[in-house]
């Protein structure tokens, strides 16, 4: 156990100062999202109230999903140079702490695009005075990033293996990811349109949400380790 | 003692390697050799545990005459054409990284002591300057460095003099007596034997092994 949490460690930390010494990585996705949140302002012009809601619905999920995708499909470029994934692989180092590290700072840089995109997406798209951007939607975003974030790991490391990566990405990963979104924006409808609260849709799209998200962990978890072992 | 029984390794239809059985053994340096493409790199990357082998066993017995459940733990790699560092991070940053994911301790003075040793002890050189700015033989004495901070007894080292000056030549040799000296087993890879010429090497032509 000590060794899993000292491996953990070394990993979280290098990753977390190789996304400090190029912020160009995180910010990208950053500046992506604005422009297009932005874009979506300027393309819907002026909306009556009642269909507000679901634009920022609409707006919010496509730009995060857009973002998210490129900050994931980048996280293992770091371990790209110079043969330091196949060096990783030589060393006895747990596959879950090496899987556990690299959830862990994608969930960070999750975080940190996630929480302006829904920020920016009020402040542009809602012109009422009740804000769109709730705990229950915070929540909702937070369950959907848990599952991207594991399948993005997890994709990631498959095409640092394969010779077909820039195929094979958006052909496992859309359709992968398409439950996860249609269950956050089914949830986010149902809370901020029909004005349910998150307790009654535990046993509808909120329930499939979290199951996806525990079930996409896990699976990424143990198929993470067959990912590193020798070809 | 690094154990291999009749080892293969094809890639697609070619045979690389067919029913390779040999030993390396403490204070002794096993060099393999072979013509360009006879497979010594494969064969590292075999012995590294990056590629598997079609067929054959892989044993790193401990000084108790047990195999070791994973290798790895025993077992430091150096790579012919890389040399595994993070360019954005520096000299000491990388070197904390790797012995940390062996659970080693990571002081600073441990690490300066033998940075100091291939001469990358200068303070503008080992903090707050990435390593991508290193030259290629300052790159190679900086994966060297951390092959000595593995305090692995086993070393599998391909092409390691690559961009390598006279003094760090000198260095690579006294390091590699000191292991040798502690018992410690090197299997190397190099078409530059003059500096092996003063170890007890044992050769291993992969060419005859194949043939035979």
């Amino acid at each position: 156990m000590k060794k899993f949490l000292t491996q953990f460690r070394a990993l979280l930390w290098q990753a977390l100062q190789v996304e400090w010494s190029n912020s160009e990585r995180w910010l990208s996705p950053l500046l992506f999202s604005a422009t297009m949140i932005i874009l979506f302002v300027f393309s819907f012009g002026k909306v009556e109230p009642k269909f507000l809601p679901q634009l920022y619905i609409a707006a919010t999920f496509i730009t995060a999903f857009l973002s998210l995708q490129i900050a994931f499909s980048r996280v293992l470029e770091p371990d790209m140079q110079d043969k330091v994934f196949d060096q990783l692989r030589t060393y006895p180092i747990s596959p879950s702490a090496w899987f556990l590290s690299k959830y862990t700072i994608v969930i960070l840089l999750g975080v940190l695009i996630l929480l302006p995109t829904l920020f920016l997406s009020n402040l542009f798209l809602n012109e009422g005075p009740v804000s769109f951007l709730s705990g229950s939607i915070l929540i909702i975003g937070l369950l959907a990033l848990l599952s991207l974030g594991a399948l993005g790991v997890l994709l990631s490391t498959m095409m640092l293996r394969s010779n077909a990566k820039q195929i094979l990405y958006p052909l496992i990963y859309f359709p992968l990811t398409t439950p996860v979104l249609l269950s956050a924006v089914e949830s986010s409808h149902a809370v901020l349109v029909d004005a349910k609260v998150l307790s009654d849709l535990m046993s509808s799209w909120l329930g499939l949400l979290v199951i996806f998200g525990i079930m996409y962990f896990t699976l990424c978890l143990l198929l993470f380790g067959e990912l590193v072992k020798p070809e | 003692m690094l154990d291999i029984k009749l080892l293969s390794f094809r890639y697609q239809y070619k045979t690389i390697l067919s029913r390779l059985s040999f030993s390396a053994v403490p204070g002794e340096i096993l060099h393999i050799t072979g013509p360009n493409g006879s497979g010594k790199t494969t064969l590292m990357s075999i012995l590294a545990g990056l590629r598997k082998e079609a067929s054959g066993t892989i044993e790193y017995k401990l000084p108790n005459g047990k195999a070791a459940s994973d290798r790895r733990d025993h077992v430091e790699y150096l790579p012919a054409e890389a040399n595994a560092l993070f360019g954005k991070m520096d000299a000491m940053s990388n070197l904390r990284f790797w012995r940390g994911l062996r659970a080693l301790e990571q002081s600073d003075a441990t690490l300066r002591a033998v940075l100091k040793r291939w001469d990358l002890d200068h303070p503008l050189i080992r903090e707050n300057f990435p390593v991508e700015s290193f030259s290629t033989g300052m790159k190679r004495r900086l994966a060297l460095a951390r092959l000595e901070l593995s305090e692995t007894p086993c070393w599998l080292l391909d092409e390691p003099l690559y961009g390598l000056d006279t003094k760090g030549i000198e260095t690579f040799q006294t390091l590699l007596d000191n292991h040798l000296q502690g018992g410690g087993i090197t299997v190397i890879v190099s078409h530059d034997i003059a500096p092996l010429e003063k170890f007890p090497v044992r050769r291993l032509d992969l060419l005859k092994e194949v043939k035979a």
